[in-house]
């Protein structure tokens, strides 16, 4: 496809990127790893006038451990996230979630942040991050806010940043001792953006479930968290949890697609959060 | 692993031929040295986009491009108008022959209807992409909407939406072969079944693409990916212009399988060029090329075999509707090819075909590797295993009861003339299958299948197919090759060198082979068709024997040596009384007026031209049989289909580079899986929705499983050395394996491609209704 | 149109153009450098064609703008032949296994694989089937090329 020029500004600060967003409206996109947003300028699908580099700026990039969180900055690859070693040490299911993202190239130059902030309802990592009970950073230049991720995400690539805000750190609250987790997908090829993933992490104690968080990909306009069923799985024992699938058909509200029908969509949502459960109760050791 | 198994011919020994060799233009595709199409670039040069129709199906009430000839840069936009000779009507690409019953009709720019999605309109010429880029928004272009069709079996009806003005039939076919409603009533067990495959596309990793310019003689030349060097003549005839003006050169195609067989940049790069005077580059974007560019046909198949209880398959009624898309390029070919193959690799003594193709305002549809003897393979050989559990008998037994055999006449009425090693590929593929793996757990089954094909190689003889090749010596003692051959990646090149190397007596490496120049080297046709190695592999073999026949003579009567004791190696002649230095022999033959050089001409069979009603004793030169065995693991909660072991065997006849051939086989297995699991061009109401690579999903190296080959030589083929076709057969057995291997997991026959997994767990609810979504 | 200076060392040379802003590093190379061996293949990543070394990690240059790789080192295939031009290890197992046939995706094919085997491990089958995933072939069925990288894995290079 033949690319209609822009202009490319590398900013050299969190507040030089948001002033530009806020003189240039929707004309101006932020380039972080470009693995979402340049195939879409290629394709003719988005037409900015300008693109904000921020990819390379310090204060976003990096992975420490503060306070019982885990701070990532927004654009951490996920190569460099997936081989960190705080987040192999405390956060397996997001590793374990980023080696279904696309392929060795995406994860070179593709972004945590730019995934979550990109929004598509089938990305893997933004479904991780609601189910870990994350919250994003919001930053204008001058102030920051706390925005958690089963907020974030407002529709179909769309998301609760206000104009001239960028997502400038994810922070993730180190799992307590003991929780296992689960993650499953099914795409057509290994790679592909998930037709439905799901995760879960939980908590167990004396064989039984003692509190779990479950969440969807790709059978609504944003991941979602089945709370029905995570409520409902407390106290129930793990040879049980076939029982509570039922729970998650409020939370499924898919559509049909000319590619993948929204029954399909309904029925992977019950076959794969129960193999995310049963994967997390697995893993999970006993608490008192 | 290449396996020489009870030939009936005794294996030969051959020096350069039959052996792995490595091919020269692969090691300069691996240096990064091998330019393709679109990496050419001449001073001057001007890019050429074309503008497509966004709706399927519409009157072109209104055109404008005055705002962007304003852009700087762009240098012209053309419309059907400057077109010379717009309505392009060619036969079967490459052919001299034109043959009135297949003339297709299509257009380079259309002027007053669109008749699918993304059918050219305009063409922007301009100096550079951006300029390209502004000049596309600002042209304007006003579509009225008409009805359209979008089903072939809803195009045939009386009140549907006319996509040509003579009607939505494209063409028929008839086969009537001994008596079919005797069969049925004669039969112990009548077996029926309905198939459907789909659209799909061929997915080279190189899209379209050419560059053009006007040389010092007045010629427009065309570098472009094609399979078939002999547009020039159908460039020629849109520009209004002798056939000696146009010159189209192919270098290594980045992939073809039978998209880059019609014309592609071609038409258009000759416009600009003719227009402009002044270089053009055109390179289809993957957007273009997945929505725009010709599809293989879907086809609906309905079957009912009639057999005995002894498993003796009496005969078949056999209908095809196949879906032409929007214009008729090659699409009558292809119907003939799945009519004349549709009882597979078997005897059948009473055969009824009905076989239409018709129009709809989807993408046009035409060749596809395979052609239609593809896409018939899921018919009958789902009824085979129909047939198989009706009767309870092994499958694999019932097929090589029914084997076709040397002499056996297929349906329509042409005799095999080799042997047919059928039950030796069978036996060959399971054996390389190995045991059935366990699946790896509870919630997992393991199933395992297996399907059969026949496959043509050569052209159908009506055509008179003929490939010229011309080899030289160089007075040093090098080998030079001419031969307008394309090579689409098969190693289509490196097998000629092999071939004169071996009757040279000459060390590879001193081959050089100059190919796919339609102004300086003979003509050799397409690349298609399973044709090439048949047909420029003779050629050059005859070119080759003539040559060496010429440099005995001379050094015979030079030496006085007897010309039956002298032999061509790689150190020169030998002779009984030592060996004379190639250049010698060379510098000898010279001055006794002995020419080093040959050319010659292979024509293939010949035969009458045929009619609606199929019924001649020779149709096709000959064909290649093959085996494949897969073993599937079906996820029993998501429906996945995950092809955890396959073999696949073929007779080659010989094989002229057993690494090549291998090559084919897997790669053509990998397609044909993509085929059975993975691929489907989708439309919605005519607008092709797959606009890029991660909605068309062909497989990668992780959804495949290590493909086990074995080839097996009868030397029977009629090819050079006993060799036959290989590039088409391979990839069709594999949907119906799958399928096989999918029911005998599950219990369940799929009968509609692709295999996807929701469609399996439709199955796995409710085995009688198959949850099958529209097309 | 503004266009802007970008420097890179490529294939161990230094290589400098100019270009507007939004040139992809595909493009830059095609178009200005004449690194005709990165191929386009589709424009969003996912075919692989494209794939170039940039500070020794696989990337798709269609999907990384020239401007933000200026002072890197970028490498394509040509970059692993040796100086004298003959063909690396990996380059020759390539070569000697059929990995080649249309060999369009050959050259991104070979940089992941070059970065696979960068660290020296000794990768299995199914790991290089995964490490490979991301470049798609439509010739081959792959099985070559995985014959190839590990045969390379297995006796990696000498230095010349």
């Amino acid at each position: 496809m033949y690319v209609r020029p822009f202009e490319y500004s590398r900013v050299t600060s969190v507040a030089e990127a948001a002033a530009l967003l806020r003189h240039h409206g929707d004309g101006a996109r932020l380039l972080a790893g470009g693995q979402s947003l340049l195939p879409m300028i290629n394709l003719g699908l988005a037409q900015p006038e300008l693109l904000i580099g921020i990819g390379h700026l310090p204060e976003l990039r990096g992975v420490t451990r503060q306070d019982g969180e885990i701070i990532i900055g927004a654009c951490t690859t996920y190569a460099a996230l997936a081989a960190h070693e705080v987040a192999l040490a405390h956060l397996s299911l997001l590793v374990a979630a980023i080696r279904h993202v696309g392929n060795v190239r995406v994860r070179n130059q593709g972004t945590l942040g730019g995934s979550v902030a990109h929004a598509d309802p089938a990305a893997e990592t933004p479904l991780v991050l609601c189910v870990l009970d994350a919250r994003c950073e919001a930053s204008d230049g001058e102030r920051t806010r706390q925005i958690p991720a089963v907020d974030f995400a407002q529709s179909y690539y769309t998301t609760a940043l206000a104009e001239g805000e960028i997502l400038s750190q994810l922070r993730v609250p180190l799992p307590a001792a003991g929780t296992g987790w689960g993650f499953h997908e099914y795409s057509r090829r290994a790679g592909d953006f998930a037709i439905v993933a799901a995760a879960a992490t939980v908590q167990c104690r004396d064989g039984a479930v003692a509190e779990a968080r479950v969440g969807l990909a790709g059978v609504a306009d944003t991941p979602v968290r089945c709370r029905a069923l995570e409520a409902a799985a407390v106290g129930t024992k793990v040879a049980e949890l076939d029982g509570l699938v039922d729970q998650i058909d409020a939370d499924l509200m898919p559509k049909d697609d000319p590619f993948v029908s929204a029954e399909y969509r309904r029925h992977l949502a019950r076959v794969l959060i129960l193999r995310a459960l049963r994967d997390a109760c697995s893993r999970a050791t006993e608490v008192q | 692993m290449t396996e020489v198994l009870s030939p009936t011919i005794p294996p030969a020994r051959f020096r350069v031929v039959n052996q792995p060799i490595k091919r020269a233009d692969a090691r300069e595709k691996i240096a990064g040295l091998t330019s393709y199409a679109a990496d050419h670039e001449l001073p001057g040069m001007l890019h050429a986009q074309l503008i497509r129709s966004l709706m399927p199906s519409a009157r072109i009430i209104h055109r404008d491009v005055s705002r962007a000839l304003e852009v700087p840069g762009v240098v012209a936009v053309l419309l059907g108008e400057d077109v010379p000779n717009n309505e392009l009507s060619s036969g079967v690409p490459g052919q001299q022959v034109e043959i009135q019953a297949f003339r297709a009709t299509s257009f380079v720019l259309a002027t007053e209807r669109v008749r699918y999605h993304g059918e050219p309109i305009a063409m922007i010429i301009a100096s550079d992409e951006d300029a390209l880029a502004e000049a596309e928004a600002r042209v304007e272009i006003e579509l009225q909407e008409l009805p359209g069709v979008f089903d072939p079996e809803h195009a045939l009806q009386p009140d549907a939406a006319l996509v040509h003005e003579s009607g939505n039939l494209l063409g028929s076919w008839s086969i009537d072969h001994g008596d079919i409603e005797a069969a049925l009533g004669d039969a112990d067990v009548v077996v029926e079944g309905e198939y459907a495959t789909q659209f799909v596309d061929h997915a080279y990793l190189e899209p379209e693409a050419g560059v053009a310019w006007l040389d010092d003689e007045g010629v427009i030349n065309i570098r472009s990916s094609t399979q078939v060097v002999e547009h020039f003549r159908d460039v020629a005839k849109i520009l209004g212009l002798p056939h000696a003006k146009v010159r189209v050169i192919a270098p290594y195609l980045g992939g073809g399988f039978g998209g880059k067989e019609d014309m592609t940049v071609e038409p258009y790069l000759g416009l600009a060029v003719h227009r402009t005077g002044r270089p053009v580059k055109m390179v289809w974007s993957r957007l273009e090329s997945l929505q725009a560019r010709f599809k293989r046909h879907p086809m609906r198949l309905r079957y009912k075999t009639a057999a005995t209880s002894d498993g003796t398959i009496l005969g078949h009624d056999i209908e095809i509707l196949a879906d032409a898309g929007a214009y008729p390029l090659l699409s009558a070919y292809v119907l003939l090819y799945a009519s004349i193959n549709a009882t597979g690799p078997y005897l059948c003594r009473n055969v009824r075909v009905r076989a239409r193709a018709a129009y709809t305002n989807n993408t046009p549809c035409s060749a596809m590797r395979g052609f239609g003897g593809m896409q018939v393979v899921f018919g009958y050989e789902s009824q085979m295993d129909k047939v198989a559990r009706a009767l309870s008998m092994d499958p694999a037994a019932l097929r090589k009861r029914n084997s076709l055999a040397k002499g056996d006449r297929i349906p329509v009425g042409q005799p095999m003339l080799t042997t047919v090693w059928l039950s030796q590929c069978i036996d060959a593929a399971q054996a390389a299958a190995g045991p059935k793996p366990a699946p790896r757990d509870s919630r997992h089954v393991v199933g395992r299948g297996l399907a059969c094909n026949i496959q043509p190689y050569g052209r159908a003889v009506w055509l008179n197919d003929s490939a010229s090749a011309w080899v030289g010596f160089e007075l040093d003692g090098s080998v030079v090759i001419r031969c307008g051959v394309t090579d689409v990646g098969g190693g289509q090149v490196s097998a000629l060198a092999q071939i004169a190397a071996e009757i040279l007596g000459v060390e590879l490496e001193q081959v050089t082979v100059h190919f796919g120049d339609s102004a300086r080297t003979p003509l050799a046709g397409t690349t298609t068709a399973t044709r090439q190695l048949y047909m420029s592999g003779n050629a050059t073999l005859q070119a080759a024997t003539q040559l060496r026949d010429q440099i005995l003579t001379g050094v015979a009567e030079g030496t006085g040596a007897p010309r039956d004791q002298l032999r061509m190696e790689p150190a020169g002649v030998a002779m009984p009384l030592g060996v004379l230095p190639l250049t010698e022999a060379l510098a000898m033959c010279v001055r006794l007026g002995q020419s080093v050089q040959a050319l010659s001409t292979f024509f293939g069979p010949r035969g009458r031209e045929i009619g609606q009603q199929l019924a001649t004793d020779r149709i096709y030169p000959d064909a290649t049989f093959g085996a494949h065995v897969a073993d599937v693991e079906v996820d029993l909660d998501t429906g996945e289909v995950r092809v955890l072991n396959y073999a696949a065997c073929h007779d080659v006849g010989r094989a002229i580079n057993p690494q090549s051939v291998e090559g084919q086989i897997i790669g053509a297995v990998a397609q044909g899986i993509g085929y059975a699991l993975y691929e489907r061009v989708v439309f919605q109401d005519g607008f092709n929705l797959t606009s890029g690579f991660f909605q068309y999903v062909i497989p990668s190296s992780q959804d495949l499983p290590e493909i086990k080959c074995v080839v097996l030589e009868s030397g029977e083929g009629l090819g050079p050395f006993g060799a036959r076709g290989i590039g088409e057969p391979p990839i069709g057995p594999c949907a119906a394996t799958i399928a096989s291997a999918v029911e005998d997991a599950i219990g369940v026959r799929l009968t509609r491609l692709p295999i996807l997994p929701e469609h399996v767990v439709s199955c796995l609810r409710a085995p009688s209704v198959q949850g099958l979504p529209r097309n | 149109m503004r266009r802007v200076t970008t420097t890179v060392t490529l294939n161990n040379q230094q290589v400098r153009a100019e270009a507007p802003p939004h040139y992809t590093l595909l493009r830059w190379l095609r178009d200005l450098v004449g690194a005709h061996e990165v191929k386009e293949g589709c424009g969003e990543g996912v075919c692989g064609a494209c794939t170039v070394l940039v500070d020794g990690r696989p990337v798709s240059s269609c999907c990384v703008l020239a401007v933000e790789v200026d002072g890197a080192e970028v490498c394509t295939s040509r970059g692993l032949l040796h100086r004298d031009g003959t063909l690396s290890r990996l380059q020759q197992c390539f070569w000697e296994a059929g990995a080649a046939q249309c060999g369009f995706c050959t050259q991104g094919m070979l940089i992941t694989a070059s970065a696979l085997l960068a660290s020296g491990a000794k990768p299995s089958r199914e790991e290089i089937r995964e490490a490979l995933r991301g470049n798609l072939c439509r010739c081959t069925g792959y099985q070559a090329i995985v014959n190839a990288v590990e045969r390379a894995a297995s006796a990696p290079e000498v230095p010349a």
